[in-house]
């Protein structure tokens, strides 16, 4: 068996004196789809920002593609490179065009040609289906066009596994269908994700693993129908009650 | 412009209350200048007879005309549509300083015998001077904003210090201290420089606050997409950040800018031909002080009123990009 | 002003002691003829001593005298107009030369500059507006009195004049001002006077060429009395090169002795103001 993409073991961040991850032990492997789930300030969004270190963690490792994250590492932009990450507020750059935001990565820093920048780019946006938007503003989107303009934004650099950090929960509800189609192609096509999302939908869908997290810890881990339908701890099964009513 | 509200008020001017009192205010004040024996005197010679023996009848009389042709002329205004209220109250404002400054009896031909060497010799310098200094203190400013940013405690102290010192201190102060100091300790500046210089660090330090707070006012996430996707420091601060902190930043930086035009006269103690610096002194000879100033003045505010409007061209053009 | 005086003063203070001075012993002439250019440092806003001539060139007596040393020397000239605090601070760290600003060679100049001679004398004066009531410099007694800044003028006022230049008729303090208002300039101070008596200031001291010069522009002024002192007005050099300082000491006492100097003086005041004689035909 190949080494997995991501290695978490026995991981401890801190805000202070907020103990914010508890002794997290995680890996994904090439092709994982896993949806991590959980109530709000459960420490999810959390877990996945450290894993391209947006947050520094304190204790245990944490070994991405190869390369142990930690505070002196000088390669941690090769990291980043490989990890693409789409966030709950699109982020994307308001001053460049959809077409800009799409070949900014490639060009800086994996220093690639403008011309074939444009065609990875364009070749992403039609695959998101909205290839007419290229030369429009991020703010004359809507904010589904905005998260697809998002992940192809991700997907330009080439990325080994790509994070969600809840990337439906800022939509308005129209508006998630289409971006859950476009991740669920994107799993479809063998892309390793990593999700935080409440779209059990979604999970049912394409996950090959859930983990529910709860207070900084992971409590349960298991695949979609076992956790759906025989959730194994008390809290497990508030939180899907509480999310399922809807 | 602010929040209007839909409703529309009735111009204040328009109320007959508010007329009424305009005419009486106006007649009392031009009444009280007594103005027989002026031009408008002249004009009213049909009505008060010989102007200078007319008296107070004759200074009353005066002012009710003109305070009638004041009130006229804002309640006239007030229908007008908002453009044209500004264009006539911009000319007429305008004529009114002209002719102003034609009541000191200014001797036109000095000036224009002068004005060729003020402006090739005074405004190119004081362009010249202000826009390498203002090229200078930006590069300072980001490298300071960057520095006050910083968690290296060593470059916030150093920044820090830096913005408390130079805006701490009067800018003539800061010449004479460059100019006489810099001596002292070995090397030798020269006037231009020691002046550049001095412009340089104390408007820098004014502009590290203004790009500190540029460059804090784009949102976290713009850091966390750019670093996520492996862009490096300076590349995200030189293409993502600054740019959409750029409308933000320039018209406070222009402000500065038109400041720095005219402040940059102080370098004149040191013997910089400047614009101030040839006001003063072109009309010393033939004690034409005042056609030397006044046209120095003049040519501050046209320099100033392009920057102005360079300004907002820069203004829209970074409005139209991100929208 | 007083503003501008003060900052000056700490500036030059905090630069004082940032280093001890250094010297330039010899350098100075060495430096001239090298560059093959004298550089003087002068006003350009004290017409007619020198001032901005209807071309936008220096002119006036004292660029006159600067040229003729200049030409003595065998060099060519240039001129340079920091302001007057800074030429008398002294320390110019060759920036240039030699001054030929019409100033007087008090004690505490001498500490920071050397005079290698005086080249004219400039009767001081008072003047009030023409309209005034004034009939004897003991009238104004307690007014508002106007001087141009770090000058002879202003130290008169202040009672803490000393000269000691050979050759001065000795005088006393005539005036004591109620309010001593300080000037940019002498012309400034006139700006002021001409707005009428006691609007800003009730008189004035300073040199008599200017404020003759004034009155000529039809500035509403008048000269009260005789002059209260004799200002003798002295080439100054930066403090170190004796060799410079005797060389231009020759100079001076040549171009006395030929007559140079006084046609000079008559030719920018009418008067041969290189002798102390000059005041009194006033």
């Amino acid at each position: 068996m190949p080494d997995p993409i991501i290695q978490m073991t026995n991981v401890n961040k801190w805000y202070g004196d907020f103990h914010a991850l508890k002794d997290i032990n995680f890996i994904v492997n090439e092709g994982d789809k896993i949806v991590v789930c959980g109530p709000s300030g459960s420490g999810k969004s959390t877990m996945i920002r450290t894993l391209n270190w947006l947050e520094a963690h304190q204790e245990g490792t944490i070994v991405v593609n190869g390369i142990e994250m930690h505070q002196k590492m000088k390669n941690v932009d090769e990291v980043r490179m490989d990890v693409g990450m789409v966030f709950q507020h699109f982020n994307l750059f308001p001053h460049m065009s959809v077409l800009e935001n799409l070949m900014a990565g490639p060009m800086w820093v994996r220093g690639i040609k403008e011309d074939e920048a444009r065609k990875t780019a364009m070749k992403f946006l039609e695959r998101v289906r909205i290839p007419e938007q290229a030369d429009k503003y991020p703010g004359q989107l809507s904010g589904g066009q905005q998260q697809r303009v998002a992940i192809a934004r991700s997907l330009c650099m080439n990325p080994k596994v790509m994070l969600f950090d809840e990337p439906t929960s800022a939509l308005d509800p129209e508006m998630v269908s289409e971006v859950l189609d476009t991740m669920i192609e994107l799993a479809h096509d063998g892309m390793t994700m990593v999700c935080v999302t409440h779209e059990m939908g979604f999970a049912k869908a394409v996950a090959d693993r859930v983990v529910f997290m709860d207070e900084g810890a992971i409590v349960e881990e298991n695949d979609p129908i076992s956790f759906f339908e025989n959730p194994q701890h008390e809290r497990s099964k508030n939180f899907l009650g509480q999310i399922l009513q809807h | 412009m602010l929040f209007a509200d839909t409703v529309v008020a009735e111009p204040a001017v328009h109320k007959p209350k508010i007329m009424a009192i305009m005419l009486l205010v106006g007649m009392i004040v031009f009444s009280f200048f007594g103005l027989n024996d002026t031009i408008f005197g002249e004009f009213m010679r049909p009505v008060i007879g010989e102007p200078t023996e007319s008296g107070l009848f004759g200074n009353m009389a005066i002012g009710l005309v003109l305070s009638m042709l004041f009130t006229a002329n804002i309640v006239l205004i007030g229908f007008l549509p908002f453009r044209y209220q500004v264009l006539l109250v911009w000319a007429e404002l305008l004529l009114l300083f002209l002719s102003f400054f034609y009541s000191f009896g200014l001797n036109f031909e000095f000036i224009r015998s002068k004005i060729w060497f003020m402006i090739s010799q005074g405004v190119f310098t004081t362009l010249y001077i202000s826009a390498v200094s203002i090229t200078l203190a930006s590069m300072v400013a980001i490298v300071g904003a960057v520095a006050k940013l910083s968690t290296n405690g060593f470059a916030f102290a150093i920044a820090s210090f830096y913005t408390s010192f130079f805006r701490g201190l009067p800018l003539l102060m800061q010449v004479y201290l460059i100019y006489l100091g810099l001596p002292q300790l070995g090397y030798v500046i020269d006037a231009v420089p020691a002046g550049i210089l001095a412009l340089t660090l104390c408007y820098g330090a004014y502009m590290t606050e203004i790009f500190r707070a540029g460059i804090q006012s784009i949102n976290k996430g713009q850091w966390e997409a750019s670093r996520s996707m492996g862009f490096g420091f300076a590349l995200t601060m030189r293409r993502i950040i600054l740019p959409q902190a750029m409308p933000l930043i320039i018209p406070p930086t222009g402000n500065q800018f038109i400041a720095m035009l005219k402040d940059s006269s102080l370098v004149s103690v040191i013997g910089v031909w400047e614009l101030m610096f040839l006001a003063r002194t072109l009309g010393n000879k033939d004690f034409r002080h005042m056609e030397m100033l006044i046209t120095a003045a003049i040519i501050y505010w046209c320099l100033s009123m392009c920057l102005e409007v360079i300004q907002s061209r820069i203004e829209r053009h970074y409005r139209t990009i991100s929208h | 002003m007083k503003l501008n005086r003060r900052i000056f003063t700490i500036a030059t203070g905090a630069a004082l002691a940032l280093s001890a001075s250094m010297s330039f012993a010899g350098e100075a002439l060495d430096r001239v003829m090298a560059a093959g250019t004298l550089k003087v440092a002068t006003d350009a806003n004290w017409a007619p001593q020198s001032f901005l001539n209807d071309d936008n060139k220096m002119d006036g007596f004292d660029v006159d005298v600067a040229k003729e040393v200049a030409k003595r020397l065998g060099v060519e000239v240039e001129f340079v107009t920091p302001s007057w605090d800074i030429i008398t601070a002294g320390n110019w760290n060759g920036r240039w030369d030699l001054s030929v600003g019409s100033m007087t060679p008090t004690k505490t100049r001498a500490e920071v500059l050397s005079f290698p001679g005086v080249y004219y004398y400039t009767p001081a004066s008072v003047a009030v507006h023409k309209d005034s009531p004034f009939k004897v410099i003991a009238d104004l007694n307690g007014k508002k009195i106007g001087a141009s800044t770090a000058t002879t003028f202003e130290l008169y006022m202040q009672h803490d004049l000393t000269i000691d230049a050979e050759g001065v008729p000795s005088f006393e303090y005539q005036l004591t001002a109620g309010e001593l208002k300080s000037y940019k300039d002498s012309t400034a101070a006139m700006d002021d006077l001409r707005l009428g008596d006691g609007v800003r200031i009730n008189g004035m001291v300073g040199s008599l060429p200017a404020i003759m010069a004034g009155i000529e522009s039809n500035y509403p002024l008048r000269v009260l009395g005789d002059p209260v002192f004799y200002e003798p007005l002295a080439l100054a050099i930066d403090r170190g090169d004796v060799e410079f300082n005797d060389k231009l000491a020759g100079f001076l006492a040549d171009m006395k002795a030929d007559g140079t100097l006084s046609a000079l003086s008559v030719k920018w005041y009418g008067i041969d103001y290189s002798s102390t004689e000059g005041g009194a035909t006033n």
